[in-house]
């Protein structure tokens, strides 16, 4: 596996706070900014190649398009290769965009949501600099938005659109977008889960292993709050669920110590029963940059395509 | 319970802002959003229930704080229980204190005080007592109370004053008291048992209402008094006679001090035997102008002060003008008001006779008053210059005759005239006075002038606040009494010679003139002495208006009220001062003479008065509620109770308040 190296921060890793991201209006100048501040910060590397970096040659087979022939080498050789790049290893990318009323919690300058819109946002545009083909579900309970994976010009587009138009709504049912990905979604490619996973992990991973049966290669997206990992409290609070509307007069103490304690299991519970089923799992702290997230993305594709 | 200022129970409305707030923070204490409740715990249920519980805590101890402030500034009181309180075998005990000046003798009040105090101290307990002072009036000084306490301080603020006390008119009040009670009642007198203060009639002392009579004797065996009970000037001689009264055992010597005016006026030595009278004589004393203040004082004094000093007001004669005018200048009927002012030999009235023409060229001012003897003889202007006179605060003496019968209305007063009245001589037709108004203090005596004969008479119609002091037997005034201004106006209905009638020569008739004259000149009164309790009238001295001092300096109180004019209550042993229209009049107070003497009821006749008590049975009466049992200030108890809820509510606030400080709860 080649390494993926970044450069120190600089001006171009600034455009990945999500501060900064939080500034800027327009969603697709948002994946933007953060795709090119991440692309910039990067090493060189012909593995990672976007442009039309030369691969190999391959021997022309039907069903190829004769535009990609090269007719230098079929002038010397008067055989006719296909020539390949790297860039143009093209794959299916779907993202699962949790939008549940959980997702709308956030304790900094920006919600859990928003977070994961920007990071939807990057991801597409990424994928759609590489030629992949992009979809999207967004769902809560039940799905809201959703846009089979399509590399046409013009669709990236539509998919922000729909990123943008995603709001908090109400609870959780992961097993709602796997079955609609299930039903309409039959080629390989990759599967990207943004959420919170507020939920049971066995029976989360229940839901997604048909999809790693499928040929399907899935990354889960755990977006948290820095005060859901590491909870500051000063004092006794009635905390109210923002999915169930139940609330509970919670200590600092349970807070410091059980709650965290909680957390931590759920997460390495979720870990372990994405890496039992072969999913890939992320934790992200929605209070650091986009470029972790990146990172691990392509370090994925790049695993997966191979 | 009781409130004594139940408008402060309206702060209680102020425990709403306490509860409004406590509602709004338990509302929200401290509520948040957070995303899961997955690895949340309902946690800690003890802590949150002690939170909740210190929370609940709190917002009781401030609405207890704000209750008893509300409370505090309410004044509440225990009653108590009226019946738990009240004996089947209890009693009204009314305690009787003798203010009489007697008391004021030797060691008596003490003792007495000391007697009332046994009184109080050997009551049931269940028993009430009722605290009654006796001086010029009966008057209650504690209600019907189980409050030893209160009957004892209500003793301590009594003395004797310098009335007399007549023990007749102490029973009849006492049964008053006594009938209104619903307790039986043992009266409990506590006197010196003075034999001069019994009543002509002994069965006077006895109580009509059903009660039991507990008479304290506070006098002692062997008590001696001596008391200047007389002081008199002999106008005459000019001298002065004060006369001692022994109340020994034995023969005592004692010097009387004469004072006039304040400064010594002589001593005499005067040896007085067991029960005796002696005079003294103070011989050429030069009287001041005006009120004279003489008092005669024993030294060494004894042991009731109050009558060691006698207090006399004399008055200097001062010759005086009168104007007199009339037709001719010469008076006219002048000889019979010339005899007939005469003969107030304290008086010396002189004379000016002038005509109504002459009237402008005199200083009306200077005549003590003015005689009209026929209003006819005024012309306008006279008659505005005496009506100036009259308002400024002049008297004057206007008869209608002859003259006035054609007149429309009486000149200075307005008066209009009833049709005149004539009758012929010949006919033998006469009037006579009908009625007379004894009460005037000019017209006392004066029954005889029924026996006059009018002939001839104007009757004057009489105005709203006129007094007719003399009608004929036909219903016509005769004379009427007018006020104008500050002076008044007498007008007589007929002449003051024999033209009209015969009341010239009636004997009657020079005291008659004398008496109104010297009402006029306002020098008419029955004496420059009043008798202490009584009340003292300014305006039967003369004056329309005036103030009176008492002899300690004081304002005297009005009887109907504080205003000039007013009857004053004489409460004082002096002199009192009437002070109005530029002149000022001394009356002299003393003691009743009855108090000086010390001898006490003999133990037969004491006990032959206890016997007069009928007793009083234990009534079936409703005990309940009858009598006002002593109120417990509860304040203290409150303010010591606000004082704990306060740090209470300091204590526990401060805990509630850690969390929010930071501190680790």
């Amino acid at each position: 596996m080649a390494a993926v190296t970044a450069t120190a921060p600089g001006a171009a890793y600034d455009l990945l706070k999500p501060e900064v991201l939080a500034s800027l209006s327009n969603l697709e100048l948002v994946a933007r900014a953060a795709v090119h501040g991440f692309l910039n910060g990067l090493h060189r590397s012909p593995l990672f190649g976007f442009s039309q970096e030369f691969a190999e040659y391959r021997a022309y087979a039907e069903g190829d398009d004769p535009r990609f022939v090269d007719w230098n080498v079929y002038a010397r050789t008067e055989r006719t290769y296909i020539k390949r790049y790297l860039g143009e290893t093209n794959t299916r990318l779907v993202i699962l965009l949790d939008a549940s009323a959980s997702m709308g919690y956030g304790s900094g300058s920006i919600t859990k949501l928003q977070y994961a819109k920007f990071l939807a946002a990057t991801l597409a545009y990424l994928a759609s600099k590489q030629h992949d083909a992009v979809g999207l579900i967004v769902f809560d309970e039940q799905v809201r938005e959703h846009r089979p994976p399509s590399s046409r010009v013009g669709k990236l587009s539509g998919v922000l659109h729909a990123i943008d138009r995603a709001e908090p709504g109400v609870g959780t049912d992961l097993r709602v977008p796997f079955e609609t990905f299930r039903q309409f979604e039959r080629g390989r490619g990759l599967v990207v889960v943004i959420s919170d996973f507020y939920c049971v992990p066995e029976a989360m991973i229940k839901g997604v292993q048909p999809l790693a049966y499928q040929g399907q290669d899935v990354v889960l997206f755990q977006l948290l709050d820095p005060q859901e990992l590491q909870p500051q409290m000063r004092e006794s609070a009635l905390l109210e669920d923002m999915e169930t509307g139940e609330a509970m007069e919670v200590s600092p103490i349970f807070m410091r110590s059980r709650y965290r304690e909680r957390i931590g299991e759920h997460i390495e519970a979720l870990a372990d029963c994405a890496a039992g089923a072969g999913i890939d799992h992320e934790l992200v702290n929605i209070s650091e940059s986009l470029e972790g997230a990146l990172r691990n993305y392509l370090l994925f594709r790049q695993r997966r395509l191979r | 319970m009781t409130f004594l200022a139940p408008a402060f129970l309206l702060g209680l409305l102020a425990i709403g802002v306490p509860i409004w707030l406590h509602r709004l923070s338990s509302t929200n204490p401290n509520r948040r959003l957070f995303s899961s409740a997955m690895f949340l715990e309902p946690g800690e249920p003890r802590r949150v229930l002690a939170k909740k519980l210190q929370y609940l805590l709190l917002l009781a101890l401030r609405i207890g704080v704000l209750v008893l402030l509300a409370l505090a500034f309410a004044g509440p009181a225990l009653q108590g229980a009226v019946q738990n309180l009240v004996a089947e075998t209890a009693r009204l005990h009314v305690v009787v204190m003798d203010l009489s000046a007697s008391m004021g003798h030797g060691e008596r009040w003490q003792r007495a005080e000391a007697a009332a105090g046994d009184v109080v101290g050997d009551l049931g307990a269940g028993d009430a007592a009722q605290l009654v002072a006796a001086g010029r009036i009966v008057e209650v000084i504690e209600e019907p109370t189980l409050d030893r306490d209160a009957v004892r301080r209500g003793v301590a603020t009594l003395d004797p004053g310098p009335f007399a006390l007549d023990y007749g008119q102490l029973m009849r009040s006492v049964d008053s008291l006594a009938r209104g009670a619903e307790l039986p009642v043992t009266v409990h007198v506590v006197t010196d048992a003075q034999q001069s203060a019994l009543p002509p009639r002994f069965a006077d002392l006895a109580p009509r209402t059903p009660l039991e009579l507990m008479v304290h004797d506070v006098s002692a065996p062997d008590e001696n008094n001596l008391s200047v009970d007389g002081l008199a000037w002999s106008p005459v001689s000019g001298d002065f006679v004060a006369g001692v009264r022994s109340y020994a055992d034995e023969a005592a010597e004692r010097t009387v001090t004469l004072r006039l005016n304040g400064a010594l006026a002589g001593e005499r030595l005067v040896s007085v035997g067991p029960g005796e009278t002696a005079q003294v004589t103070f011989e050429g004393l030069e009287l001041a102008a005006g009120g004279n203040r003489v008092t005669a004082e024993l030294t060494p004094g004894d042991d009731l002060a109050v009558d060691d000093t006698r207090y006399l007001v004399v008055k200097r004669p001062e010759p005086r003008p009168v104007l007199m005018v009339s037709a001719d200048g010469r008076g006219g009927a002048s000889p019979f008001f010339a005899s007939a002012l005469g003969t107030l030999a304290a008086q010396d009235y002189r004379i000016d006779p002038v005509t109504a023409a002459g009237l402008a060229e005199r200083t009306l001012e200077d005549y003590v008053f003015v005689v009209v003897t026929d209003a006819g003889v005024l012309a306008d202007e006279d008659a505005a210059l005496l009506r100036d006179y009259v308002e400024a605060g002049g008297a004057l003496f206007m008869a209608l005759s002859r003259r006035s019968a054609g007149l429309a209305a009486a000149p200075v007063t307005g008066h209009e005239f009833e049709p005149f009245s004539d009758f012929g001589r010949q006919d033998g037709e006469f009037l006579v006075v009908g009625t007379l108004d004894r009460s005037h203090p000019a017209l006392g005596r004066m029954d005889d002038v029924r026996r006059a004969r009018f002939y001839r008479h104007v009757a004057v119609e009489p105005q709203g606040t006129d007094r007719v002091l003399m009608r004929l037997d036909e219903g016509g005034p005769l004379l009427v009494e007018h006020a104008l201004g500050a002076g008044r106006v007498l007008l007589y209905g007929s002449s003051l010679d024999r033209e009209w009638n015969d009341l010239p020569v009636q004997p009657v008739f020079v005291p008659m003139i004398a008496q109104l004259a010297a009402y006029l000149a306002g020098d008419l009164q029955v004496s420059f002495e009043a008798r202490l309790g009584a009340a003292l009238s300014a305006r039967a001295m003369g004056f329309a208006g005036a103030q009176v001092f008492a002899p300690d300096g004081g304002m005297a109180l009005g009887i109907a009220g504080a205003g000039a004019g007013d009857d004053v209550l004489v409460d004082q042993i002096g002199f009192y001062e009437v002070v109005g229209a530029g002149r000022t009049e001394l009356v002299a107070v003393n003691v009743d003479p009855t108090e000086s003497d010390p001898a006490a009821m003999a133990e037969d006749e004491l006990a032959r008065w206890r016997e007069l008590g009928p007793g009083a049975e234990q009534g079936d009466a409703d005990l309940s509620g009858m009598m006002e049992v002593p109120p417990t200030e509860l304040w203290p108890w409150i303010l010591a109770l606000l004082a704990a809820l306060v740090l209470a509510e300091s204590w526990i606030g401060n805990g509630h308040l850690r969390v929010r400080r930071g501190i680790a709860a």
